[in-house]
């Protein structure tokens, strides 16, 4: 106990010491620009971050700049905007829960690429600042909360859940067997963070109609189950122009996945199953 | 009556190169004006943030049609394939047959850039938004494909068709 409170004490002195050093350290490191830094100088990194308020409808988003020292941030975005929050303007919003790119909560566009905050390492370049927006294409509710209501309005339209006409006999569980569960592999690990969909070009233009991979993928997680007896019904409601048929294969979605993910197989492989 | 009250914002957004006054009270975008003067219906409004039902109701479920969706699909899909094989028969092919292999892949070709373009007009100005103007925009694509196609039928026929003219390229 006594340990941690002494080793407490420097720690929190050379904090505000450093505190008080940054702006001449920070003058200094733009004037002169030198390579070559000593290891405790703090490393200012630039952020732009969107920001918009609903409570002022008619004043415009703008870019607010904001500055983080690297040296006292955690190496991931979602910390950087942590402490924004924490410490420059407790206004700034955003969804974030686990940290640990699980929870699906604080996908963003950082620097022009849908993924997860908590996933992205913040980039060490101190030259370029990191810009950080909204998902692309979708109603803002503040700041960095897109609207996704949408997006769990068509999940919900597919009926995301086992649908069986009879039940095992014996009254336990709908067994499946090892190589049909290897066929999930790829598709249940998706956490609907919704950055497929919203890279996805056809997705922008025909949101209310197109389905989007995300949705995509998750109707081919239930077609692909050996477990599922709705295959066809699930089919039928594909079976037109825009639900499923706007991919045009352009593979944003499978490039942009922070779990690495194919929805673009996904979607391909539905196609496949669909044709004659 | 109508003409009227939509042409002054036109004047006076023409007279000045910034927003006229008529033009911010009224708040009608200048192409919105444009396309009235022409007859074309104005876009249809969208749902605030495009949710219909409540938040807790799914996406309604268009009716099925197997036309419009795998079976068009597949077409276009044995369509593109088949392009790949008959670019290259003229190459290969005999001198007697050259006018119909010709014609196969014009014809072809013709139906490939139809669905490519039907696509384009069903992503770019969907039926939910645009309305009587996707309608027309697709019988506009359709009638011009027809006129393509008899304009082609009358080149493969009476003239040296399509290998033809590009073969001719190399020896000008």
């Amino acid at each position: 106990m006594s340990s941690v409170i002494a080793g407490s004490v420097p720690r929190m002195m050379s904090s505000s010491m450093r505190a008080g050093t940054i702006s001449t350290v920070r003058g200094m490191a733009t004037a002169t620009s030198e390579p070559a830094r000593p290891a405790n100088s703090p490393r200012m990194k630039k952020f732009k971050i969107y920001r918009w308020n609903p409570d002022e409808p008619t004043s415009k988003p703008s870019m607010q700049d904001f500055e983080v020292d690297l040296n006292e941030c955690g190496p991931m975005m979602l910390d950087a905007i942590i402490k924004i929050k924490n410490e420059q303007d407790a206004t700034l919003t955003f969804r974030r829960s686990c940290r640990e790119g699980i929870c699906g909560s604080c996908a963003m566009n950082i620097n022009g690429t849908n993924t997860l905050a908590c996933l992205c390492r913040i980039d060490t370049d101190l030259t370029q600042t990191t810009k950080v927006y909204p998902l692309p294409h979708m109603f803002v509710v503040k700041d960095l909360v897109p609207d996704l209501t949408q997006f769990y309005k068509q999940y919900k339209s597919i009926k995301p859940y086992l649908q069986r006409k009879d039940y095992p006999e014996d009254g336990k569980e709908n067994l499946q067997s090892i190589e049909d569960r290897k066929k999930l592999d790829g598709l249940y690990e998706c956490i609907l963070c919704a950055c497929c969909s919203t890279s996805c070009p056809s997705y922008w233009w025909n949101q209310s109609e197109y389905l989007g991979p995300a949705i995509l993928l998750q109707t081919y997680r239930w077609l692909a189950d050996s477990r599922d007896q709705a295959t066809e019904e699930r089919k039928l409601a594909l079976e037109n122009s825009m639900s499923l048929y706007r991919c045009h294969t352009i593979m944003n979605c499978s490039r942009t996945c922070p779990k690495g993910l194919n929805p673009g197989l996904a979607i391909a492989q539905i196609k496949k199953s669909m044709a004659l | 009556m109508f003409f009227r009250a939509v042409a002054s914002p036109v004047r006076s957004s023409l007279a000045r190169p910034c927003l006229g006054l008529h033009a911010i009270r009224n708040s009608i975008p200048a192409p919105i004006v444009a396309a009235r003067h022409l007859g074309i219906p104005p876009l249809i409004a969208q749902p605030p943030g495009g949710i219909v039902g409540t938040v807790n109701d799914p996406v309604a479920i268009p009716p099925p049609d197997k036309l419009h969706g795998s079976y068009h699909w597949t077409f276009e899909r044995l369509i593109a394939l088949g392009l790949v094989p008959l670019t290259v028969a003229p190459f290969v092919s005999d001198a007697a047959l050259a006018p119909a292999v010709d014609s196969v892949l014009v014809a072809t070709t013709l139906v490939h850039s139809y669905f490519g373009l039907q696509s384009c007009i069903i992503d770019y100005i969907p039926k939910r938004e645009f309305g009587k103007v996707h309608d027309a925009c697709m019988w506009l694509l359709l009638g011009g494909t027809i006129v393509t196609g008899y304009g082609f039928y009358k080149f493969e026929t009476e003239d040296i068709g399509l290998t033809g003219t590009i073969a001719k390229a190399w020896k000008a």
